[in-house]
């Protein structure tokens, strides 16, 4: 194992490598992180952090609609890569690897700390919750106004939507994933589409999209 | 990663269509930036870890050691329970070469157990005399149970003359201790 990681130094080469043109350049040092991870280097391992976590924390945030949930997971799908990571034959993309063990690592998650009384009642999500949002319209000037809206949907919906619109994944694959027909899994699709629609509908975004623009 | 695209329809005023609700989702940023630093508690987390793979690969050799113990130790359970008869027509090849070459039981089971002790023997000489005490607690206590065992059926088979199957037992309780001695000391070559 590596000793104590110099982080500022890590980041800023990360950055002197990934800041250039040479995209293949980057490409090989991933590869070269990769293997050398495998080996048990953990300054490699940073690396790949660095690089990704970004990445992984807006899927964790977008799936789990908390922040403090996202931090959580991301932390922990890094751990289980740490794990895992002899596993990735290089048959896919690294990232595209990354995603999906991300991915069910949220879905372990929500598993996991699924509340106890909608196991009991088996309640599905009744919609989004408009007078106590999960999150606070207001409270984070990061987020797009997208990610607001899609972090107050209901769980089912808001996990196929995120899945779908934004991971690429397919119908089929989702409906394996969270364990639900591929009907339902166009259906909640649907929903997640129209209920965000109306929600952004309702909040005006357009007038205020158009005013960002202009601006 | 690819964003499905949802199919354009016909909006009026400010009606959020299919269309921008596309366009918002393709500008999506990738990327969000967590507040807190994850990095140390990941590099804690792995580094725990780490430290915990030794000891499941120590609980991962006990176990096959622990099953093959457990295994003789319920062979001379149900042997002791049972009291099985003997069976001339069924008698194996100890005991053939026993009656074929009128050698007393008792003779062969001194010849048997000889025979144990000098293999056992070899074995510690190859792993450089090692000592029991060093092996772990549970491990030590296994060992002693099959050799408690080989003894209580040496003892039994001096009173018990043309005993085959009590015969055959003592030979696969060697060989039992044998295997679990030298699979031990192969997993433990430091000792």
């Amino acid at each position: 194992m590596d000793s104590q990681i110099n982080k500022e130094t890590k980041v800023i080469d990360g950055q002197a490598l990934f800041s250039g043109s040479n995209r293949h350049r980057a490409d090989d040092s991933e590869q070269a992180w990769i293997a050398q991870a495998k080996q048990g280097s953990q300054s490699a391992f940073y690396q790949l952090y660095e690089k990704h976590h970004r990445q992984i924390y807006a899927l964790c945030w977008r799936m789990l609609a908390d922040k403090d949930s996202a931090e959580d997971v991301c932390q922990e799908v890094f751990v289980v890569l740490w794990q895992k990571i002899n596993n990735f034959r290089g048959e896919s993309k690294f990232s595209t690897w990354l995603h999906s063990v991300a991915t069910n690592v949220v879905l372990g998650h929500l598993r996991k700390h699924k509340n106890w009384i909608q196991r009991v009642f088996s309640i599905e999500d009744q919609g989004p919750n408009l007078a106590e949002p999960s999150v606070d319209l207001t409270d984070d000037s990061t987020l797009t106004i997208l990610d607001q809206h899609i972090a107050r949907l209901p769980e089912r919906a808001r996990l196929v939507f995120v899945l779908f619109a934004v991971e690429g994944y397919r119908h089929e694959e989702i409906s394996k994933m969270l364990k639900m027909a591929v009907g339902s899994s166009k259906s909640q699709y649907h929903r997640a589409r129209n209920l965000l629609k109306e929600s952004l509908t309702a909040s005006d975004f357009i007038s205020i999209d158009e005013e960002l623009n202009h601006e | 990663m690819s964003k499905h695209m949802p199919q354009e329809r016909i909006i009026s005023n400010n009606e959020v269509s299919d269309k921008v609700l596309a366009e918002q989702i393709a500008k999506l940023p990738n990327e969000m930036t967590p507040e807190r630093d994850l990095w140390s508690g990941i590099e804690r987390a792995i580094n725990h870890k780490a430290q915990e793979i030794p000891k499941l690969k120590q609980s991962n050799i006990f176990v096959p050691s622990a099953w093959a113990a457990s295994i003789a130790m319920v062979m001379l359970v149900s042997w002791f329970t049972f009291s099985p008869s003997i069976n001339e027509k069924g008698s194996p090849a100890l005991v053939k070469t026993q009656k074929e070459s009128s050698v007393t039981q008792g003779q062969l089971v001194a010849f048997m157990q000889e025979n144990f002790q000098q293999q056992k023997q070899t074995l510690l000489v190859s792993y450089g005399q090692p000592t029991v005490d060093n092996l772990p607690q549970a491990m030590q206590k296994e060992l002693k149970q099959l050799a408690d065992a080989r003894e209580s059926i040496r003892k039994a088979l001096l009173t018990d003359e043309n005993n085959a199957d009590l015969l055959n037992l003592l030979d696969f309780t060697q060989q039992q201790e044998l295997k679990l001695l030298q699979q031990l000391y192969r997993q433990y070559q430091v000792i």
